[in-house]
């Protein structure tokens, strides 16, 4: 074979066979990233340069052939841990290439500066609208852009994209009577006024920043956080305000820092909140630290964890300087006002803990494996640190540190105790009236001393209150036990009942002044050992600012990415394709997007309008491209034959639904969905026949909405997009559940009285946004006389029509 | 019976497959030529389908399939009066990597519990069995045992180790059974070709990066209602329903003239066709009333305590002969597993052990009297193996660091006695495999190739591939 090779039949393409392998398995070391032993592969003339040991292609001895050939585990190339060796194959062709004197084309270009990768310069605005760069490069292609969709077809597309629920028959009539420029805009500006807009987009959202309802084993927490709902409710309020974008960045990761006394705000931290892990602090600051940098900045950081990064300029000490942005991070409820009981209602939120907690490199990421020798500084990854991060130390306000101190605490416990005596006042008890009395009188003075912080008098009265209550509790229980003698165990229940009275006792004779504060506050455990987190109720009255700093930075305008990745997460849900390929990667292996310039030209503008997304939206959907055809039919052929895949934007891209679409358009469609907003996540198994919008449902990795599993409904896990797949499960789904046929039944109802070509006209009208074009018509009355004129099972076949889950 | 519905071609990987997986689409790069695999065998091909089951809750490897005697005869010491106490050394203990800290469960435990039953050799391999597996014994000489096992979580999270190759404090990762459905695709138009039947906990999902196209289908045994949406909720009658698909085909087909070259349009087609068959072919499946007496007793269909898993194994040895790709079997209920034998460890697997013996023997032969053993491969895998010492007084402890599973027929040597473990049963010391080596012989042995299954954006670790076990090949 060798012989073969060198016979120059098979001759080696440098650029085809030799320098793809070298990009490949060497570059990330001897490249323009690295240069490891002064060595660069990236060029022929850099490879006879050499590095520290000079020309490594000399035909006589030739150091590349050695190393990639060696069985020496410490001289062989990749080196170990860095991939296999090459093949038999790869190392034939090498030697090939050196042996006939390694040529390369003379003006061989090195690879780019790692720094000057587009996607971190500013960006720049070209000056003109999307639409005209996209006719401009139409043009230049000589591509023929398809003609406009049916207005009732782009109707359909802004209903679902911005309120996620269809146009109603009479909607699209009043439409069709003016479709033009001003009329379609007054639509859209109608949409995103409603609070559906809000509930519609919060779902993406939702997606990309990985909400997810609390799970564990059992009873117990082991991943995120109770009511984390609440964070729920602030993304749809926020996006139906239009708060700027870079204000919710900064909100959800250091609201307790920006204004710690902004409780409405502070729900926005439920995105720290989401990752908390039980068992493992690494796990959940990787999960933290990952997709804080994926969501907002497209960077990849899961492998700088454990070595320099393979093709970005991000080393390993960037990861954890921002590991130690998040290292004092820890959650806590917060009292929910109107609710003194944590597992009825709280609010999730962070806050910083564990102030002085240094942070280690973890060598080669093992957790068990800490370089001591020197505490990472908090930081950004250098390449973008546009800005030296400087954080400055946040005093928190009293009620910040001490929750029992927010002003509706002790209300919220009076009110529970006066529901207790209430109902012992119904019940006609009168130990227990007595009970709920002493109740009230020691939340009273608990709260006084609370308050009082270290007033000894005061301390002394509530342990004497808290002694008194105790006391007759334990007398209280000790009659109950007593009362029933031939309960189960009554003898040892008797017994122990006896012993906390005697205790009860003791203390009351000497209660001293140590009390028990009012439970203002939840920590969550730090590890399964934490037993005592729910006593804890006073944090510290500092924040370190790093989070506020990091916030900061990501929400900067000098910031190349966040904008920028932002405007391509929205051009992916309104357009069907990203203008980045990789909706989570902006790093160098995201090569220079096709339409950079619409981009940037949106990018631009996007931050010039106050980081508003409805302007986002506004300028999209009224886009020329987004009125045109999704269709290939009647297209210029040149184009289809140059263009097929419609890189170029010379069509629209047709897309499916999201699950909750099509089950809330199902809802929708029947006149069943109930448009209430926010509160708490219904269980899935339990709202089995709810008419609640589908975001409102428990999402997390235990519970699953069966009906929305089927259409690829989001992974709490991990979710930058959605799937779109077609399996025949969706067509069983669509076909057989009891949620369409209710919905093919109720509007059969509504139809009763047409006759049988408006039946089907209207049919089509209400489930797929359009009347029937005269062959469907034909075929809709033939099939709809062999369903023997059954209308619900006629409409249930439209409702499995691919138009009904698409958004042509 | 069909509904009349013209033949359109069909497009493998369009229908379970990639078509529109926005997950794996994103992932290229305008000037990248990577393209998903074509669902054809990459080097040659010896099985076409797998059988896997699965053990939940960690069988004891020294009382199945790797017997120590020197349990017995320790027994009752500590394992640091033996002359074997090196195995505690602390740098042999370290490849594991703890999730729940300080929990009751996964621990070193140091007096030595004896075997709890005996064994004996089977076949003309001399393999050691256990008492609790005499039928698995029967087939000894169909098996390839692998007795080094060894994995790094030591909790149950090590049943998600098992089917990805990932710990859990790790990203979720695809399972063996979506890379080989992603990989080969479907061989059949009327059924699913990735099918998990039995309880599963820590992770229901299987496609993860390569899309929920790739998760495992849930089929329950019962023929009333083994499959979510599979009968219609509500009353509508065969010719109604077959009028009905007719006439969504025809709008649909219509609908194509409008938007012709629409692939998601024809894939959803074709996805109708296939929910068509899926609707009869499911319940069929299930339905064992043409299976002979003899091959039900075979499989132990006729005993109150073998009945559960007989009746999965026929319908596993039913959907393979229908087509099916990857047949996943969980055994064993509860959140960690019934074979979780933390006490009363004689009770829990000799009792369970007598569930799945039979049947899986009877699975073993049936498949190799209908000449399908040949390429088929059936797995008998556990998360991890039991501790030498005792736990409380009659239990044993989780232990990652040496256990045993097994694999037949699909091209694998039977009789086959690879790896084993010291005499203590604690580490496995000759040949020692980790998990994905059984995914890439699995791999290997259906023809794919795992590094050829990677996807841009998404780096797989050398360690995810594993390396392929030449000897345990026919």
């Amino acid at each position: 074979m060798l012989a073969l090779l060198s016979s120059g039949v098979w001759a080696v393409d440098y650029e085809k066979e030799i320098k793809p392998l070298l990009k490949e398995r060497c570059y990330a070391c001897h490249g323009a990233l690295k240069q490891k032993a002064g060595l660069r592969l990236d060029t022929a003339t850099a490879m006879r340069k050499g590095g520290d040991g000079g020309d490594i292609l000399a035909k006589d001895h030739s150091m590349l052939l050695d190393r990639v050939t060696t069985t020496d585990k410490d001289d062989r190339m990749p080196p170990e841990g860095e991939g296999s060796l090459l093949t038999a194959v790869q190392v034939a062709k090498l030697q090939e290439w050196v042996a006939t004197g390694a040529l390369a084309p003379a003006q061989e270009k090195p690879e780019d500066d790692p720094r000057a990768h587009w996607a971190y310069q500013r960006p720049k605005s070209s000056g003109h609208s999307m639409d005209e760069l996209l006719a401009a490069r139409l043009g230049a292609k000589n591509l023929k852009p398809q003609s406009e969709a049916a207005p009732e077809l782009w109707l359909r597309r802004v209903y679902l994209d911005l309120s996620g629920l269809p146009p109603t028959p009479a909607q699209i009539h009043v439409f069709l009577q003016d479709t033009s420029a001003p009329a379609r805009l007054r639509v859209v500006d109608h949409l995103l006024s409603t609070p559906q807009y809000g509930e519609r987009w919060a779902r993406h959202f939702m997606d990309i920043w990985r909400y997810c309802d609390w799970y564990g084993l059992g009873a117990q927490l082991r991943h995120s956080q109770k009511h984390l709902w609440h964070w729920r409710d602030w993304i749809v309020e926020s996006l139906n305000a239009d708060k700027g974008y870079d204000q919710m960045i900064v909100q959800m990761l250091a609201a307790d820092e920006l204004a710690p006394e902004d409780r409405d705000n502070l729900r926005a931290t439920g995105f720290l909140a989401r990752s908390y892990y039980l068992f493992n602090r690494t796990t959940w600051l990787d999960e933290t630290l990952e997709h804080t940098c994926r969501a907002f900045l497209g960077l990849t950081m899961q492998c700088v964890k454990c070595h320099d990064h393979k093709y970005d300029p991000i080393e390993q000490t960037d990861y954890y300087r921002m590991r130690a942005i998040f290292e004092p991070l820890h959650v806590r409820l917060d009292p929910w006002e109107g609710e003194s009981d944590f597992e009825k209602n709280g609010l999730p939120r962070v806050f910083d803990l564990h102030l002085d907690q240094p942070t280690y490199r973890h060598v080669r990421g093992d957790e068990k494996n800490e370089d001591k020798s020197k505490p990472m500084p908090p930081g950004v990854p250098r390449v973008l640190e546009f800005a030296s991060y400087e954080p400055k130390v946040v005093n928190l306000p009293p009620a910040s540190s001490h929750p029992v101190l927010l002003p509706f605490v002790l209300k919220d416990h009076l009110d529970a105790a006066d529901q207790q005596l209430a109902q012992a006042q119904k019940a006609g008890n009168a130990d227990d009236v007595k009970l709920a009395g002493l109740r009230r009188a020691m939340i009273q003075v608990v709260h006084a001393a609370d308050l009082a912080l270290g007033d000894k008098a005061i301390a002394q009265a509530a342990a004497l209150a808290e002694a008194l209550y105790l006391a007759a509790k334990a007398e209280n229980d000790l009659a109950q036990t007593e009362a029933a003698p031939k309960a189960k165990d009554a003898d040892k229940k008797i017994k122990t009942a006896r012993e906390a009275v005697e205790k009860a006792r003791k203390k009351l004779a000497a209660p001293g002044d140590a009390y028990t504060s009012l439970t203002a506050s939840l920590k969550a455990q730090e590890g399964p050992e934490d037993k005592g987190n729910d006593k804890v109720q006073s944090y510290p009255k500092t924040s370190t600012g790093r989070r506020l700093e990091l916030a900061r930075w990501i929400a900067d305008k000098r910031n190349p990415l966040t904008a920028r990745v932002l405007v391509n997460h929205v051009w992916a849900r309104h357009f069907g394709v990203p203008l980045v390929a990789d909706v989570g990667d902006f790093g160098r292996r995201a090569l220079v997007p096709l339409h950079q310039d619409v981009l940037d030209s949106l990018t631009t503008g996007f931050m010039e309008n106050g980081w508003s997304m409805k302007w986002l939206h506004r300028t999209l959907v009224m886009s020329d491209l987004y009125r045109r055809s999704s269709s290939n039919a009647g297209v210029d052929p040149q184009t289809l034959a140059t263009d097929p895949d419609n890189l170029f934007l010379w069509r629209m891209n047709p897309r499916r639904m999201e699950s909750q679409l099509v089950r809330d358009s199902l809802l929708h469609l029947s006149g069943r969905l109930d448009l209430t907003l926010g509160g708490p996540s219904l269980d899935p198994a339990k709202a089995e026949t709810s008419p609640r919008r589908s975001l409102y449902f428990i999402q997390n990795a235990d519970v699953e909405h069966r009906f929305l599993a089927v259409f690829d409904n989001s992974n709490v896990l991990e979710c930058y997009l959605r799937n779109e797949s077609v399996v025949p499960q969706q067509a069983l789904a669509l076909t057989n559940s009891r949620i369409s046929r209710d919905c093919a039944d109720a509007l059969a109802v509504s139809m009763a009285k047409l006759d049988t070509t408006a039946f089907i006209d209207d049919s089509f009208l209400a489930i797929l946004g359009r009347l029937p074009l005269e062959a469907e018509r034909k075929a809709s009355l033939e099939g709809f006389r062999a369903l023997n004129g059954d209308r619900s099972l006629f409409l249930l076949a439209l409702i499995n029509h691919n138009d009904f889950v698409t958004l042509r | 019976m069909t509904p009349r519905l013209p033949p359109t071609p069909f497009l493998r990987r369009d229908i379970l497959g990639g078509l529109g997986s926005i997950a794996v689409a994103s992932m290229l790069r305008a000037e990248e030529t990577w393209r998903p695999p074509d669902g054809l065998p990459m080097i040659p091909q010896r099985a076409k389908r797998v059988i896997w089951l699965f053990m939940r809750g960690g069988v004891s490897h020294m009382e199945s399939f790797d017997p120590k005697p020197m349990v017995t005869k320790y027994a009752g010491k500590s394992i640091g009066e033996t002359p074997y106490k090196d195995v505690q050394n602390p740098e042999k203990l370290k490849k594991v990597r703890v999730v729940v800290v300080n929990d009751a469960n996964g621990q070193q435990r140091n007096v030595i519990y004896p075997l709890q039953t005996g064994f004996k050799r089977y076949g003309d391999c001399g393999v050691e069995i256990s008492d609790w597996f005499p039928h698995i014994g029967s087939c000894a000489d169909e098996i390839a045992f692998i007795r080094s096992m060894w994995t790094t979580d030591d909790n149950h999270g090590a049943q998600v180790q098992f089917h990805s190759g990932r710990h859990m404090l790790e990203p979720r990762v695809p399972t063996l059974g979506a890379w080989v459905t992603y990989g080969l695709g479907s061989m059949t138009d009327n059924l699913p070709s990735f099918i998990n039947m039995g309880p599963r906990f820590f992770d229901v999902r299987d496609g993860h990066y390569l899309g929920p196209a790739y998760d495992a289908v849930n089929l329950k045994v019962d023929p009333k209602n083994s499959l979510t949406y599979a009968a219609p909720e509500f009353q509508i009658g065969r010719s109604q329903q077959e009028a009905q698909f007719d006439l969504i085909h025809r709008l649909n087909a219509l609908n194509a003239e409008q938007y012709p070259g629409d692939k998601t349009l024809a894939a959803r087609m074709k996805s109708y066709q296939l929910a068509y068959n899926m609707q009869t072919a499911v319940p069929e499946t299930m339905n064992l009333e043409a299976e002979s007496e003899e091959t039900k007793k075979l499989y132990g269909m006729d005993d109150k305590v073998t009945e559960p898993f007989a009746r999965q194994l026929i319908v596993a040895r039913r959907l393979a002969e229908r087509g099916v790709r990857f047949i996943q079997l969980q055994h064993g209920d509860g959140a960690a597993g019934a074979w979780d034998s933390h006490s009363g460890l004689k009770k829990n697997h000799s009792s369970l052990a007598q569930q799945v013996d039979k049947p899986i023997s009877g699975l073993l032969k049936d498949l190799k009297q209908r000449g399908m053993l040949d390429d088929t491969l059936v797995v008998f895998a556990t998360e991890f193996g039991r501790t030498p010492g005792t736990q409380g007084s009659d239990g044993r402890d989780h232990h990652p660091f040496g256990f045993s599973v097994w694999m037949a027929g699909g091209g694998i040597k039977g009789g086959t006695i690879h790896g084993s473990t010291d005499e203590l049963g604690f580490h496995a010391v000759e040949h020692p495999h980790y998990v994905t080596d059984v995914h890439a012989t699995i791999l290997h042995q259906l023809g794919l190739d795992p590094h050829r299954l990677e996807i841009p954006g998404r780096k797989r670790l050398e360690r995810d591939f594993g390396k392929v076990i030449p000897q345990i090949l026919a």
